[in-house]
């Protein structure tokens, strides 16, 4: 009877949980290392667009976008965005579609477009310097139009975005993120320690010569 | 004297390697570019028209030998085979391999009226279709009417083709609940047959 209860209370927690929406993430892993892109799809395995796909005509939907500076402890980076444009086979499909992308708790939109042009994105615009760990939120919203032409029922459409990053070390003046505890010199800290018990065999010996 | 300096020795080369642990920040500076390719796709609409019949097997392709007042077994379905809901309408057409004959008037359908309402021609389906469903029939009989077969049709082949066609129900407003009133129905000339 109590496992029931038990087992009850759990579905009824998670049933108030909300659905989860799948998200875009650009992790930065430091220099020769790149980046990863995730979570991708069937059509492309750097897609940031999980939630773009099966949309109908008069559709409006959101997508979040996570860029992540994930090198090592100590980099700092600026992180900048463009838009490519589309591919030249999806330009026609993708010029019905309307695509606006802004910074999560900004007002202004940094591309605000059809989803097959360049337009505010032309040229590259700076995300922002973002700390080992520190992370930008963009938030993606894709209009398809109501009157959107049957023949593009199933359409596949291909658009380009390319990320930079300038990276450099981060000095003593910069603000400090706070420590998370996931990047901890664990290595120094072990190496220290060894250090310690190696010099104190050290000076015991020595002491024990100049009795 | 010479074993105490090298042990002094050790400890030195001991805190030059921990200084040199503290000191691993480089002054190197990085320039790197990543192309994420992102993709839309959008949806579209799939059905099937399911022709049976009373023993639930499929109609025959090749057809079937009428006479005059035979009542015909042709159970008529449409399934979704897509993730969105739509709105349907069919058309029953009617044809004869003569120029000579006409096929109006020869077949009567017993229509299921109470899910499909007849308008302008088409029988439009009640109701939204939802991703997986079939629905009701929409007749399940079809009479060889006797009054018109005559003896003049004999040897001749009828044909009963059933087209249907679709559109998305949702962000697509109805006036009055009449399906018929939806936006986007295809032209006349965009059915698929049964």
């Amino acid at each position: 009877m109590k496992r029931a209860i038990l087992l009850f209370l759990c579905l009824a927690l998670l049933m108030t949980l909300p659905a989860a929406a799948a998200e875009g993430r650009v992790s930065y892993l430091g220099g020769a290392e790149g980046y990863i892109f995730d979570p991708g799809s069937e059509h492309s395995p750097s897609d940031l667009f999980p939630e773009f796909k099966d949309v109908m005509p008069g559709d409006v939907i959101s997508q979040k976008i996570i860029v992540k500076n994930d090198a090592a402890e100590g980099v700092k980076a600026n992180i900048y965005l463009r838009a490519l444009g589309a591919h030249a086979d999806s330009a026609e499909f993708l010029s019905k579609l309307w695509l606006r992308v802004k910074k999560s708790g900004e007002a202004a939109y940094m591309f605000d477009a059809a989803a097959d042009d360049r337009a505010q994105l032309a040229d590259w615009v700076l995300l922002g310097t973002l700390y080992s760990g520190g992370e930008v939120e963009l938030e993606v919203e894709l209009t398809v139009p109501v009157e959107l032409d049957n023949r593009f029922a199933s359409a596949v459409g291909y658009l380009d975005w390319e990320f930079k990053v300038e990276e450099f070390p981060a000095e003593p003046e910069d603000p400090t993120p706070p420590d998370t505890g996931d990047n901890g010199l664990i290595f120094l800290w072990i190496f220290l320690a060894i250090l310690s018990a190696g010099l104190t065999v050290l000076f015991a010996k020595l002491r024990r010569r100049q009795k | 004297m010479f074993g105490r300096m090298k042990l002094k020795l050790c400890a030195i080369a001991l805190f030059a390697i921990a200084a040199t642990f503290c000191m691993q920040g480089t002054f190197a500076f990085y320039s790197t570019t990543g192309v994420a390719t992102n993709v839309v796709t959008t949806g579209g609409i799939e059905m099937a028209i399911r022709e049976t019949t009373d023993g639930g097997n499929p109609f025959p392709k090749e057809g079937v030998y009428i006479m005059p007042g035979d009542i015909v077994s042709k159970r008529v379905t449409v399934e979704s085979l897509c993730s969105h809901p739509f709105y349907l309408r069919v058309k029953p057409v009617y044809g004869i391999d003569s120029e000579a004959l006409s096929s109006e008037d020869c077949f009567k359908l017993n229509v299921n009226d109470e899910n499909w309402q007849l308008h302008e021609g088409w029988y439009y389906y009640t109701a939204a279709v939802l991703p997986g469903e079939t629905t009701p029939e929409v007749f399940s009989h079809v009479e060889i009417v006797g009054d018109k077969v005559d003896t003049g049709y004999i040897g001749h082949t009828l044909t009963l083709t059933v087209v249907a066609q679709a559109v998305q129900s949702e962000h697509n407003p109805l006036t009055d609940g009449k399906v018929w009133t939806a936006s986007g129905w295809p032209a006349e000339t965009e059915a698929k047959e049964g």
